[in-house]
């Protein structure tokens, strides 16, 4: 297979006094999109958090390795990006999107390149760039938001992108949108993308490679076709009896 | 945007309107008619006869609000009618009076905002730490204590014990400095307080997870902190001007400062009405025009919420 | 989860400490009759100014009044009076939210337009002019501040009442042929109260601190009643030879405000949890 990006090995952590991660074991390869599939309070979201060095994650043990370092923030947004669950989260409401691009840029010593940023929104489904960037972000819808969050992260290169929950704060259509920009971006840009869902819908729509997170262990982890078509686990099998249409592309 | 102008304008000169009906209304509040205060007050043996003559002569013999009516235009037209002590009239006093009393007023609220703002931020962003601890015992010791007894308790430790400071202010900086200090010490733990507060919001709101997310440096995560909480702050101070003039009233007795509060204080004594009605006019028109001037402030700030 | 626990015991032996403190202040205010050493009116031209000592443990004020018992006396004239106030302010502004918000309508849209209003009001400028307009003493100075203070009684009361009106077992109440006033009584204004009596618990200090102020002023207690407020204001004259009598009270002033709005921070605390 293809070289690792991120391995997480042993890895056990706890959040708020509980511990909610339980020797994971887990690596992401490059180029792929590894979905991470879990129903809430089984520790996907925190998983997410320790990756990012979040302080209110405590690492108890094992190791989170970046191209072989143990991860940092100072990896955040260089060459690890983040978009969380809640559309209108990513920016400062009341400022304008080219300020608050600019702000990220600067963290990390670098200048807005206008090309390369109309580049994204095209490959996003962002028209007019110049226009949107004027414009606030509680002027504008969720699904908006959404986009021009990820375009932040993008704008700044990583190369694994770490999407928690993107979609369920999203309508139907609108996060059936959002898939599909993902899947162009991988294609395009040749983003890693770990995505996190509850949604094995769209799992089954996006992943090369699937997780099944349950009390804070992966259970189950494999191609997306395999786990999915066959599941080991009894709860991998309970989750899927529980979608009533389940497409597998 | 017009239809809300117009609401707040609406707004505006109803409250007006109260607070001036309330003014007048004081006037029949305390005991006895106002051509007989008016007399007492100048020490004129009252008699019938002396009384009605007064009282044909001041217009009370018409019906109450005709004589509101009145009384409201010449207010507007800046006439507060002359005082009862001397027959001179107020409006020139008050003005005179408002001037100081601003000079004080405002060397206060900027000294405050100017300490309060690094202390909160400060407090803020070490929360829980040892800084925040001290500060925030400080600023809740000051804030429950009133500013009577600060300025006297200054007055005792600085111009007694340690003679820095002369007992009684003289209009000049030095003078200034006693009032200025009573008066800013507990407006500045409020402000710690509020402040404190509202940045730790502003702190957890989700824009600040997502910028850390994007590894965005912590100076610019301060400036959109700050730039976010500025609205709600323009409605803290504003909020604090009525606790500034009533403790300037206080502060400007004690320390014989010559405002509008020392101004008051007098007329009450001497039972000089029109003064203490012109008092409440001023300073509640004041109050009113610079809270919904805030209003429209923060709401300029942060078009979200509403006007 | 178990935080949460955890913190609210903490906050709860915190409200049980101050508390204590508190009653203990109200209790030795109460009994100033048996507790203070000396008459607190008796002037006396032989103990003038005199310091703190085994008989006045306080000292004598400039008409030889033993400072302590006016401390334990003028306690009572300000606590009384700031309970009475705030309790006072509590009924009217609760009776009024509640029938607000239970009846809404006109009478709602004229009664809080006039809560606003009162709200836009500087309320110490409108209770200095108050108070000395009426020249009333205390009962004068009460009323001065009590114009603005029911206003908020009466908005928490109106958005509660707001709330608790649209609940299931209120309609149910009100179809089973309850009256109104029975619902008001029975059903909204129990469920009101701890809000309601947490916001008088953190009225208390700025009312004591707004009466003590008034009486600074001269426009609270007439001389020569005692009261915290004008001790220290007649004791300023003379602080340079005797700085106990403005001292003391001071001294008894600050930790009574202290301890009340520390009680009232930490019920707030304790409610938010």
């Amino acid at each position: 297979m293809a070289e690792s990006l991120l391995q997480i090995r042993n890895l056990s952590a706890s959040y708020d006094e509980s511990f909610v991660l339980k020797g994971i074991d887990l690596t992401v390869y490059k180029g792929e999109i590894l979905c991470i599939v879990g129903e809430s309070g089984s520790g996907k979201s925190t998983l997410i958090k320790a990756i990012c060095s979040d302080k209110s994650v405590r690492v108890t043990e094992g190791d989170i390795l970046f191209r072989e370092k143990r991860c940092g923030h100072e990896l955040l947004g260089s060459s690890i990006g983040l978009v969380q669950q809640n559309p209108e989260g990513a920016f400062n409401p009341l400022r304008a999107f080219d300020v608050q691009f600019k702000e990220t840029l600067k963290s990390h010593k670098r200048e807005l390149d206008k090309k390369k940023l109309s580049g994204i929104f095209t490959t996003l489904g962002l028209k007019d760039a110049e226009k949107l960037l004027k414009m606030k972000p509680f002027e504008m819808s969720g699904g908006m938001n959404q986009r021009m969050a990820i375009a932040a992260s993008l704008i700044l290169e990583p190369e694994l992108l770490l999407c928690d929950e993107i979609t369920s704060a999203l309508d139907v259509s609108t996060a059936i949108a959002a898939v599909d920009e993902l899947l162009r971006l991988r294609s395009e840009l040749g983003v890693t993308i770990v995505f996190v869902t509850h949604n094995l819908g769209i799992a089954a729509n996006i992943a090369d490679r699937v997780a099944i997170m349950y009390q804070g262990k992966i259970v189950e982890i494999g191609d997306a076709g395999d786990v999915l078509r066959n599941p080991k686990h009894d709860y991998t099998k309970g989750l899927l009896r529980d979608v009533p249409k389940l497409k597998l592309s | 945007m017009i239809k809300k102008a117009i609401v707040k304008i609406v707004s505006l000169i109803s409250i007006l309107i109260v607070l001036s009906f309330f003014v007048f209304a004081l006037l029949y509040l305390a005991p006895g008619d106002p051509a007989e205060k008016r007399l007492t007050s100048q020490g004129v043996a009252v008699t019938k006869e002396v009384l009605d003559a007064e009282r044909e002569r001041l217009g009370l013999l018409k019906p109450f609000l005709v004589r509101y009516g009145e009384w409201l235009v010449r207010v507007i037209r800046g006439d507060f009618g002359v005082s009862f002590k001397d027959d001179m009239p107020v409006a020139p006093k008050l003005y005179a009076g408002l001037k100081n009393t601003t000079i004080l007023a405002m060397t206060s609220l900027l000294l405050s905002l100017a300490i309060s703002f690094w202390l909160s931020i400060l407090s803020a962003i070490r929360k829980n730490g040892i800084a925040d601890n001290i500060i925030r015992l400080f600023s809740f010791i000051g804030n429950s204590l009133p500013n009577f007894l600060i300025s006297v308790l200054l007055m005792y430790f600085l111009c007694i014990k340690i003679k820095l400071f002369p007992v009684i202010a003289k209009g000049n900086v030095q003078g200034l400095f006693m009032p200025v200090m009573s008066l800013s010490i507990p407006m500045t733990c409020r402000f710690i307080r509020q402040m404190r507060t509202e940045f730790l919001t502003q702190m957890k709101a989700d824009y600040v997870v997502g910028m850390w997310g994007r590894g965005v440096k912590g100076r610019y995560i301060v400036i959109n902190i700050l730039r976010n909480s500025i609205g709600h702050i323009f409605t803290i101070i504003a909020l604090q001007i009525g606790t500034l003039m009533g403790g300037s009233v206080v502060i400007e007795t004690i320390f014989r400062w010559p405002g509008i509060g020392k101004l008051v204080m007098d007329s009450i004594t001497a039972r000089d009405y029109p003064v203490i009605m012109g008092f409440v006019i001023i300073m509640g028109t004041i109050y009113v025009v610079i809270n919904q001037l805030s209003d429209i402030l923060s709401h300029c700030m942060d078009p979200r919420t509403n006007l | 989860m178990k935080h949460g626990t955890r913190r609210e015991k903490r906050l709860r032996n915190r409200i049980i400490a101050t508390a204590v403190l508190a009653l203990l202040i109200i209790l030795a205010t109460t009994f100033a009759g048996i507790l203070a050493p000396n008459d607190p009116y008796a002037t006396s031209a032989s103990s003038i100014r005199m310091a703190p000592g085994a008989q006045y443990p306080f000292g004598t004020d400039n008409l030889g009044r033993c400072v302590f018992s006016r401390v334990l006396y003028g306690g009572r004239t300000t606590i009384a009076a700031t309970f009475l106030l705030v309790f006072i302010s509590f009924l009217i502004g609760t009776v009024i939210g509640m029938l607000c918000g239970y009846y809404g309508g006109i009478l709602d849209t004229v009664l809080m337009r006039l809560a606003d209003i009162m709200l836009a009001f500087p309320q110490m400028v409108v209770a200095i002019a108050v108070a000395g307009i009426l020249n009333a003493g205390m009962t004068g100075a009460m009323v001065a501040l009590g114009i603005t203070m029911w206003v908020s009684f009466a908005r928490l009361a109106r958005s509660h009442t707001f709330s608790i009106k649209n609940e299931a077992y209120i309609q149910a109440a009100f179809f089973a042929g309850k009256s109104d006033f029975y619902i008001i009584m029975v059903h909204i204004f129990p469920n009101l109260l701890a809000p309601v009596l947490t916001n008088a618990l953190t009225q208390i200090g700025t009312t004591m601190i707004g009466l003590s102020g008034l009486s600074f002023l001269g426009l609270g207690v007439v001389p020569p009643k005692a009261e915290w407020g004008s001790m220290i204001s007649e004791g300023r004259a003379y602080i340079q030879i005797a700085p106990w009598a403005v001292l003391f009270p001071a001294l008894a002033t600050i930790i009574t405000i202290i301890i009340f709005n520390y009680l009232g921070d930490a019920v707030m605390d304790y409610m938010e949890v």
